[in-house]
């Protein structure tokens, strides 16, 4: 960030707020709905005041039915409104899935690219105080599979702000990751008005030795384990995709044939998830710059147990990190 | 629980020029129809095909001097029924159906499903049958918040209605008294099911509204007047803020679920007693001449005329070229 711009720390959930503040100031067809968004302000507290700034019409509670909040969006968002539903967890994505999968990303064009969607659906992810197999998981990966939806994941409240406002004025759908763990987090974000664009990635830090490629909350394991290598002379790079569709495969593989090591982080398990993307189209064009095999970390292959002792073992630690950033220099 | 809707018709509450235009529109439907599956016979269509032939009455019946280019429709797998009564010209449906540029999708080819024309209110229709009573509430809040008199209506066969996005749904129209009308063409048969084999209600389908506050009812689809009158009911609750309403239009396929159907699970009596005796047009027609609204010869010429003019929509639609492939990369995002 320039030193001329003026700046403020904020959590990401207030540059969140903000984020949703702002558009919904700027557009009056702006319309945010969910499962206790309204005078509750979210079970995240991520829709906090805006009940109060805009009312019940534009800030409604809906009842559990996620079928038919995604559903509801699509047709809100054909019909001139410009809408921002909220899952109250990700994974109930799932319950919405034909809304999502089949209708979201598919409207427009099946119909013959005569309507605008411009749905941006907010999904809380991630593991985050033992909630349980069915209120931790990140499935952000699925939807690389969907054409016609587009996946931002932020990493810090700058990224966050910037996008969502971003996916909100966009007139396509954008289904919106935001990590629990996340929202308390802090960071600078200007004072004034920004966007960032979708996929566009971010160097979090810059290095020579190793690309680490992480989402949401893993950008920051690579980045404490980047700090940890430097001690010991290795110079670590950290990508942060920001948005998965589209995916920036400039910056990555600009990344890649720089360092020639390839690690990709990322909380969702390990078997399909947005790595093995990610290593496809790495080795797809860029497999004779590489001097190692590229490796991912993921979470393993089952279900998040419910045990707050336990669940700590499906999240990448920095230890993880460093050790197989020490077996690729070893190639 | 839903109320069998019956209300006495009186001719004389329409001009002539409507009455016919009732009649006018069903008989374009089933020549538009009966055309299309020449069409595939010939070869020149594939897919499949849900045959409207048998319930035009409910679609005209609903749609003509009901709903306005503003107002909203989704509608059902029987759907080019609506579409031609909500004035998609007959050519771009017969493109969709033919793959070529003419079609409302521009060479993606559809049939029933996913052909759209927003400018009319068509909005399209769900590949997953009965998806649509999700999004008819977002169109419903949609013009509620902007203030608006537009309705939406969401047409679906009694096959969708055991879907559970439908309780969803009623539930969404009913506590937002949105404007949203659903109209249910019960025509007995999901694909081979009956009602009483799929379906767990106290009598009708419409029973379901009842239990969520929504005034309901089940009326005779087949008679074209009856049908537009519910609906100009329904209408005029909407758009005086009293939310939605669900009618159960009660008719009959006379072809299979698709076309190749043996459609030998239902009793050959049974369909030739609603061909022959509960046709809505040949009733209607009826009705015409019985009443002097119109001669023979004047339904004979509307009858030409029309033959005339499907089959020019149809030379346009197939004269247009199919597309280029570089097409499936066109529209995906605004």
């Amino acid at each position: 960030m320039s030193t001329k711009v003026k700046v403020k720390t904020i959590s990401m959930r207030d540059a969140i707020i903000e984020a949703l503040t702002e558009e919904m100031e700027r557009d009056e067809k702006t319309v945010l709905f969910g499962e206790d968004v309204g005078k509750f302000g979210g079970i995240n507290a991520v829709t906090k005041g805006l009940y109060d700034k805009f009312g019940g019409k534009r800030v409604f509670d809906t009842p559990i039915a996620e079928t038919t909040i995604v559903g509801a969006a699509l047709g809100m968002a054909i019909t001139g409104l410009r809408p921002i539903p909220e899952l109250q967890f990700g994974d109930f994505v799932g319950i919405a899935f034909d809304e999502v999968f089949n209708k979201l990303g598919k409207w427009r064009y099946m119909h013959g690219g005569q309507m605008e969607v411009p749905v941006t659906l907010r999904l809380p992810i991630g593991i985050a105080g033992g909630a349980g197999p069915e209120h931790s998981q990140s499935p952000q990966a699925l939807f690389m599979h969907a054409p016609g939806v587009q996946i931002a994941i932020p990493s810090t409240p700058y990224d966050a702000k910037g996008l969502l406002k971003t996916a909100i004025r966009d007139n396509n759908a954008v289904l919106f990751f935001e990590h629990k763990l996340l929202y308390g987090m802090k960071g600078e974000v200007p004072e004034e008005e920004y966007l960032i664009p979708l996929g566009k990635a971010d160097i979090k830090r810059e290095g020579s030795d190793v690309t680490i490629i992480a989402t949401a909350l893993q950008v920051h394991t690579a980045l404490d384990a980047a700090k940890t290598l430097a001690k010991e002379g290795i110079q670590v790079e950290v990508v942060d995709p920001r948005t998965l569709a589209p995916l920036d495969k400039e910056t990555i593989l600009g990344s890649v044939r720089k360092t020639g090591r390839v690690l990709i982080v990322h909380e969702e398990p390990k078997t399909g998830g947005c790595g093995a993307e990610i290593a496809a189209q790495i080795s797809e064009e860029a497999l004779f710059d590489l001097h190692a095999p590229i490796r991912r970390i993921g979470s393993p292959d089952v279900p998040i147990a419910q045990s707050i002792y336990l669940e700590q073992f499906y999240r990448p630690s920095e230890e993880q990190i460093i050790e197989v950033v020490r077996e690729l220099l070893e190639y | 629980m839903a109320e069998i809707y019956k209300k006495d018709i009186n001719l004389g509450d329409y001009s002539k020029e409507d009455l016919i235009k009732f009649y006018k529109e069903m008989v374009k439907i089933r020549k538009f129809d009966e055309n299309l599956i020449r069409l595939m016979h010939e070869g020149k269509v594939s897919g499949f095909y849900h045959s409207g032939i048998g319930s035009e009455g409910l679609s005209v019946g609903s749609i003509v001097n009901n709903l306005r280019d503003e107002d909203y429709i989704f509608y059902n797998h029987r759907g080019c029924n609506q579409k031609i009564a909500k004035g998609v010209p007959l050519s771009k449906i017969y493109g969709d159906f033919l793959g070529t540029i003419e079609g409302t999708t521009k060479g993606l080819g559809a049939g029933i499903v996913h052909s759209a024309d927003p400018s009319r209110g068509v909005l399209g229709q769900c590949g997953t049958i009965g998806s649509q009573f999700n999004i008819v509430v977002g169109t419903g809040y949609s013009t509620k918040l902007q203030n608006t008199d537009q309705v939406s209506v969401c047409y679906f066969g009694d096959g969708a209605a055991s879907r559970e996005p439908l309780h969803g749904s009623l539930n969404w129209a009913g506590l937002y008294k949105l404007p949203v009308i659903y109209i249910c063409e019960n025509n007995g048969y999901a694909i081979s099911s009956t009602l009483e084999e799929t379906h767990s209600v106290r009598e009708h389908i419409a029973d379901w509204a009842w239990g969520y506050g929504i005034p309901s009812c089940v009326v005779d689809g087949n008679d074209v007047l009856l049908m537009n009158k519910v609906v100009k009911e329904a209408i005029d609750r909407a758009q005086r803020g009293e939310g939605p309403t669900f009618i159960e239009a009660q008719t009959f396929r006379h072809r299979g679920h698709f076309e190749g159907d043996a459609y030998d699970y239902v009793d050959k009596a049974v369909i030739n007693d609603w061909k022959e005796n509960r046709d809505p047009i040949k009733n209607y027609k009826k009705l015409l001449l019985e009443n002097e609204i119109c001669t023979e010869k004047d339904l004979l010429s509307i009858d030409e005329q029309l033959d005339q003019e499907i089959l020019e929509a149809i030379k346009v639609a197939e004269e247009a070229p199919l597309p280029d492939p570089s097409r499936i990369y066109q529209g995906l995002f605004a």
